[in-house]
């Protein structure tokens, strides 16, 4: 199988130098191939979020090497990463993080403002995802209004917007009950059936106890174990 | 061009979502356009139209000095004033101020002299004929504080104690109120038996000079020949007038300094205290792929909207205080403390140099710090600003 993610000796440090210096993740190196879905286990404060971000591109490591589709993106400058998480991931984070106050349609378009397509194209993309994950009936409803599972569905749909190659899941279960949890399970088994490569950082038996999960890589204090 | 019609699109409807916020900086923004828009205006208008009524004024005038203080020059002067090569005309005037018990007001009265029509032309109702005495003309401030109208007879109290009553046969118009507002102006030996002056002496002297460019030549050459007199170029009675005028608009704006700096320090607050919802924001945006150019130019349009938008509305509210509503707040301190103020429709006029100033003043200092610290949020790692 091809390796899509590959990290080599990663280490993140935050406060360096400073009394309250941490390691959130230390010397980490995995592989994760195409195609595949790979849980991230550990309790809280293991490191799984700040690996799934430095994965991501959305912090840089202190050290090591992070190899996504072949390039080394550890140093690239600033509006090269823009573009790799544009292109690349799509994020579903633990907090959801959707902009109140807009609509699902607008929250679910809006990574593809600066791609400078067109309103039809948006809007067709828009509706063939919103479609997928059921959620057409509230497009025009503030996020802010939505039922939890609703408002997760809605982050999905952003993610997947811009038909990422890698799924990036940050305790997506932390905030849904046992109905919603397997509603999103089904979605994570939907998308690896389209070939997407999805990691996911949970300490949740629901979904790293399923069959759709190829691999799991445990960490602990920073470490993977 | 559909991307940055698309961040467009997204600013309004961030500025929407912050309504209140924004309504409240547009408010502090406007309303301090609107006072430094007045003030500018306001300074303008009065330069120009004093300018423009001094435009007919003499070029030179000649006054006796006495230990430095300004007095009584005699006819014999001009006999020898007039033979100073590059001299045309010369007209001896009276005038002088008289305090008015009843109104509480100073008027300048002026006898009448030569030419004088010509240079205040602005006259509604009828000038004085040449030796017509016991008439006036006077100015429209004068006439509202004394409720005087064409016909009617106005006391003055002269020199001699006992009151001398004038009829009054015009009132200057509104149009040249800046300069006629608290003028009198009567027939010479009607003057001379007010104020009880000697026949042939009189306040100063008036010289035409034929060359414009002779004029510095001409005052030096009179100044030479009467070391006692004072040359009074038009050029120096500009002066004077702008800086009276920049002195009292530098005075407003020191008595609005403290109020204006209140705002701009509630604006400036408003508008770089990025809170953490829109920290966030911006971290949102980085990690789904938004560049930090696409950052900057949205958070460009959100400036641009508020300030262009709080500029326009405070340069129209200050336009409309100034030339509509005669500048109302500001005009006591402007036109002078006197108890007559001056009653006159400015004409509109907006000078694009101060325009260009007063946009440099506040929009750039906005939409720098408006842009600054979103710029400064957007360079960081998404995941840093997400997590504060």
């Amino acid at each position: 199988m091809n390796t899509i993610i590959k990290t080599e000796n990663v280490t993140k440090v935050l406060n360096r130098g400073r009394p309250n210096e941490v390691r959130p993740v230390r010397d980490v190196s995995m592989e994760i191939s195409k195609g595949e879905t790979v849980v991230l286990k550990g309790p809280s404060g293991s490191g799984k979020t700040s690996l799934l971000s430095l994965v991501g591109c959305m912090n840089r490591p202190t050290s090591g090497k992070i190899i996504v589709k072949g390039k080394d993106v550890a140093k690239l400058p600033e509006r090269f990463l823009n573009l790799i998480r544009r292109n690349t991931f799509g994020f579903i984070f633990q907090q959801l993080n959707l902009i109140n106050g807009i609509s699902v349609k607008e929250n679910i378009m809006l990574p593809l403002y600066p791609t400078g397509s067109g309103f039809p194209e948006l809007k067709k993309r828009a509706e063939n995802i919103m479609d997928k994950l059921g959620i057409t009936h509230r497009k025009h409803f503030p996020v802010q209004g939505l039922s939890g599972g609703e408002q997760q569905r809605v982050a999905i749909a952003r993610a997947l917007i811009n038909n990422p190659d890698i799924i990036l899941a940050d305790e997506p279960t932390a905030h849904l009950d046992t109905k919603l949890s397997g509603d999103l399970i089904n979605i994570m088994k939907l998308l690896k059936e389209e070939g997407k490569t999805i990691v996911i950082a949970t300490h949740d038996p629901l979904i790293y106890e399923r069959d759709f999960i190829d691999r799991m890589i445990e960490m602990r204090d920073g470490k993977i174990i | 061009m559909g991307k940055h019609i698309k961040i467009l699109e997204f600013a309004l409807s961030s500025l929407w979502r912050r309504k209140y916020k924004n309504l409240g900086i547009i408010m502090v923004f406007t309303l301090i356009v609107m006072t430094l828009s007045s003030i500018l205006l306001l300074t303008y208008s009065f330069k120009r139209e004093a300018f423009a009524i001094l435009k007919g004024a003499p070029e030179l005038i000649i006054q006796k000095i006495r230990a430095g203080r300004h007095d009584f020059i005699p006819l014999s002067y001009t006999k020898k004033i007039r033979e100073v090569p590059g001299v045309g005309k010369v007209i001896p005037r009276l005038w002088g101020y008289y305090y008015d018990i009843s109104t509480g007001g100073n008027y300048t009265v002026l006898g009448t002299f030569r030419g004088i029509k010509n240079s205040i032309n602005v006259l509604k109702g009828k000038f004085i004929r040449h030796g017509e005495s016991g008439v006036c003309v006077i100015g429209k401030g004068i006439s509202q504080a004394r409720f005087a109208e064409i016909g009617d007879r106005i006391p003055i109290k002269g020199a001699d104690g006992k009151f001398h009553s004038f009829r009054i046969k015009g009132i200057f118009g509104a149009d040249s109120n800046i300069i006629t507002n608290d003028l009198i102006i009567i027939n010479p030996e009607d003057f001379k038996s007010l104020f009880g002056i000697e026949n042939n002496i009189f306040t100063d002297i008036v010289v035409q000079v034929y060359n414009p460019s002779e004029i510095n030549n001409v005052a030096a050459r009179i100044k030479a020949l009467f070391p006692d007199t004072r040359p009074i170029t038009k050029k120096e009675i500009l002066r004077t007038y702008d800086t009276l005028f920049d002195w009292r608009s530098g005075l407003v704006l020191t008595m609005f300094a403290g109020a204006l700096l209140a705002f701009v320090i509630l604006a400036w607050d408003k508008a770089t205290a990025m809170n953490a919802e829109e920290k966030k924001e911006i971290g949102i945006l980085k990690a789904i792929g938004w560049e930090t150019s696409d950052i900057m130019e949205l958070k460009f349009w959100e400036g641009f909207v508020i300030s262009s938008l709080s500029f326009l509305t405070g340069l129209i509210g200050g336009y409309i205080h100034i030339f509509f509503f005669g500048a109302s707040i500001f005009s006591p301190a402007l036109k002078g403390w006197s108890v007559i103020y001056p009653d006159f429709h400015l004409m509109p006029y907006i000078n694009p140099y101060q325009i260009a100033v007063l946009l440099f003043l506040t929009v750039i200092p906005y939409m720098a710090a408006t842009i600054v610290p979103s710029w400064k949020a957007s360079i960081t790692d998404p995941d840093v600003i997400m997590r504060g």
